[in-house]
Formats: structure tokens, sequence, C-alpha cells
């Protein structure tokens, strides 16, 4: 299953976002942004399952948790 | 040891909250600072406390901004909000931790409402101040010296009538009375994290309604290209490590308090200040109180209130003597020059407490 990457600009916004997520039943992981995509240095991210990511940032953009970048794919290439 | 200073801190700490602390010191890294699980698990306890306070105190949890005390919570409210040369309307029980900020900031401050316990007067002076006009407002929840409630409801209606920003210090306040940054409109309302809370001495929160200017510039976890500090909440203030020990105590203490309730807490401190009350008129003391008021209660001694402290102190009842930090209430009260000896009972108080401290004084 193909993953996707939300990154934010701090811990705050990615915690509280793992933690409604995880409310609503989607699946996703807190990590550190890897520092190749990290914009601004150092920053934290949650990883989801790439058939979830359109209800996932409707869900963000909803409870309007500020995201940076979405990657998605082997490469992580930028996908919004 | 009938421990009666609770407005300075509350004692002796809860032992959830001993064993937080404990365990979060054997658990935590630094937050924000790293992937590895200490780290993770540091960001887990702040955040935690974060979402626990925001629900508590009607927030977002961005908006819960963790610090060192209230003082520090209110210099960063203040200077985020005035400037030199401004005039801020302030009550007349104010803690030095307001008064001599804005002092020090070269701010006028004008006293609106010096009558302790009596709310008409407090907001018919309060909005004279204002109408005539002022940069904003500046008032305690809760005097730390006699326990007056103030109106903060109505005054905070006031400030949004007369668009005024304003600041509430919920020192005394938190933990034992409502606390809502959304229904208040405050710009900023600063507390400790080591009184009614009942976490560790060293930790304090600020809810931002407004943007702060921080106080400090450092290290925050994120934006590390920019020598600039972050601009959003809670990064833009919270910078340097952060004190997680303290942090997982105040979580501890604000689920206690939460399970117990806040108007339990009140009642209880006060059933307990009105016992005391009764007895030291009953011994021909002046005692300060009336309607609106929480678990503290000042009196003026017949000796030097200092030595009667010591003398309390000496039986095993920890009171404070004195100005307890605040003159500007001494001086609206009318006991600027005597000081008073302040008994503050705390969550776990009873009624039996005050009859024990009652019977001391009497042998004294």
């Amino acid at each position: 299953m193909e993953k996707c990457m939300i990154t934010f600009r701090s811990v705050t916004p990615a915690q509280r976002a793992e933690q409604l997520l995880r409310r609503a039943g989607v699946r996703c992981e807190l990590h550190r942004t890897p520092r190749y995509l990290a914009q601004q240095g150092c920053g934290y991210s949650l990883r989801i399952q790439s058939h979830q990511l359109e209800q996932t940032i409707s869900f963000l953009q909803e409870h309007q948790i500020p995201y940076q970048k979405v990657y998605c794919g082997e490469s992580m290439e930028a996908f919004q | 040891m009938i421990y009666l200073d609770h407005g300075a801190t509350s004692f002796p700490k809860p032992l959830s909250v001993r064993r937080q602390v404990q365990d979060a010191m054997a658990r935590c890294g630094n937050s924000g600072r790293g992937g590895h699980g200490p780290a993770m698990e540091a960001a887990r306890t702040i955040y935690l406390c974060r979402t626990a306070a925001a629900d508590f105190f009607d927030c977002v949890p961005e908006q819960v901004v963790f610090t060192s005390g209230c003082t520090h919570s209110l210099n960063i409210a203040l200077r985020s909000l005035f400037k030199k040369g401004e005039r801020v309307a302030i009550s007349g029980f104010e803690h030095n931790a307001v008064t001599r900020p804005l002092y020090a900031m070269g701010v006028e401050t004008v006293v609106a409402g010096r009558k302790l316990f009596d709310w008409a007067d407090t907001l018919e002076q309060f909005e004279n101040v204002l109408k005539k006009g002022v940069s904003g407002a500046v008032f305690t929840h809760c005097s730390n010296v006699f326990g007056y409630i103030l109106p903060v409801e109505e005054m905070a209606f006031l400030c949004r009538k007369y668009r005024v920003p304003f600041v509430v210090d919920g020192a005394q306040s938190a933990g034992c009375l409502p606390i809502s940054l959304r229904n208040w409109g405050a710009s900023f309302v600063a507390m400790s994290g080591h009184k009614g809370l009942l976490g560790p001495m060293g930790t304090g929160l600020l809810l931002c309604g407004d943007t702060p200017v921080p106080l400090m510039q450092g290290g925050t976890g994120s934006r590390s290209e920019s020598v600039e500090m972050p601009s959003f909440l809670p990064d833009l203030a919270e910078v340097g490590t952060m004190n997680v020990g303290g942090i997982a105590g105040v979580h501890a203490g604000l689920s206690l308090v939460k399970r117990m309730g806040l108007s339990k807490i009140l009642h209880r401190e006060q059933q307990a200040a009105e016992r005391c009350v009764k007895g030291l008129k009953q011994l021909g003391y002046q005692v300060f109180s009336g309607a609106h008021q929480n678990g503290t209660v000042s009196f003026v001694p017949r000796m030097d209130c200092e030595e009667l402290a010591e003398k309390l102190g000496s039986k095993g009842i920890a009171v404070r003597g004195g100005l307890h930090c605040a003159p500007l209430a001494h001086e609206s009260a009318g006991t600027l020059a005597t000081g008073t000896v302040r008994l503050s009972f705390g969550h776990e108080a009873t009624v039996e407490q005050a009859e024990r401290f009652l019977s001391v004084l009497t042998r004294i």
C-alpha cells in the first residue's frame, strides 16, 4: 500500500492532527520530517495510507489544522 | 502541620502529581528535538497536558502556552499588549506580578475599584475608567490577599463593549473557579500551574487569545533555518527546553481537579474559610470577609503579623503574614501599614483544619 506524508511546521499541529485523525478512524504515524523535505528546517509529519489522503486533507481543512505539504509514493514527490 | 498557605503554592503535592513528575523524568527526553522514543514521549506528555488544559479552559490546544509560572505568563502578556506612555486600567487588588512589569515598562496605571467584596462598586468604577479611554485593562480574577472574587465575566463584557484588550490574572482562581478564554474574549489569561492546579512549582500557563510577543528568542524545534522566531503558537512563546516533568505534574493535578470538580473544591475551601471568619470575629479580630470570597481570608492581628505567623508556624500552623506581594490590595483595604495574616485553604480543606487553627490561635 502506497504511503503519503503530510508535513507540519511544528510538533503541536502534527500532534493535534494525529489525535483527531485517530479518533476519526484514520490510521496515521507521527515522525520527524526527513531533512530533505523539511521546509525551513525541523518539522514533524504524519504518514498515512494513500487511499485515506483525500479524507485526511478535508479533515485537516475542516478542523483548521495548518499543514505544509503532502508527499506521496516511493520517491515522496510533492503532491500538493 | 496544618498548611494554610495554598495561595503561595499547594502543599503537599498529591501523590499522583509526584508520581507523574517522577515517571516523566524516567521516560522523557527533550520534546520537539528529535524523533526517537524519549523525545516523542516528551512531546506526547506535553501534548496531553496541553489538550487537557485547552479543554478545561475552553480554548484550542495551540492557545495554551507553558511557562515557568504566572509571573512569567503575565510578563509575556503585558509586554505583548502595552507600551510606554499608555494608560491601563487595573483593579485595586493587583499583585506585584502585574504592577511591577507595568511600572518597569513606563505604563501609567489607573486603579479602578478598591472596595472589597462589592461587585457593584467594582463594576461602576471599572466602567468609569474604561469610558474615559485606556489602552487596555488588567485585573485579577481573585485577590491573593483577601480572596475577593472579582466579577470577571462582567468586566470582560465591559472591555469588549469599549473595545479594550484585557488580561486576566488567574493565579488564585485556576483550579477553584471556571475560566473560559473563549467566552471572556480575553487577550490573555495567566495562571500558575502549582497553586490550584496542584502541579509542581516552576510551572505556569498562558492562554493566548491574541498573538504574544516572545520575551526570549531561541530554539523551538521548528523553522530552524530561520533566524526569526516562529510566528505561530505555541512555538512563538515556548522557547528553549521545556519543563516536561513539571508539565506532567500539572496534567496530573489538573486531572485531579477535574475529578473533584471546581464547585466541590470551592465549597470545601469556602466552608473552612467561613469557619475561620466566624471564629476570628468571635475573638475580636478585624477580619475581611464578604460575598464573592473564595477560601482565602485575611485578618489583622493584635501583634505584628509576621510575629504571629511565626508563632503559628512554630505550633504547626503554616500561614503567611505581611503584604503578600500585593501592596496595592493592602492600600485598597487600608492594611498597608499593618499587613495581614492570610489563611488560604486548598482542595482538601476541612472545617476541622479551621477549628484547629482557631484553637492554636487562642493559646497564643
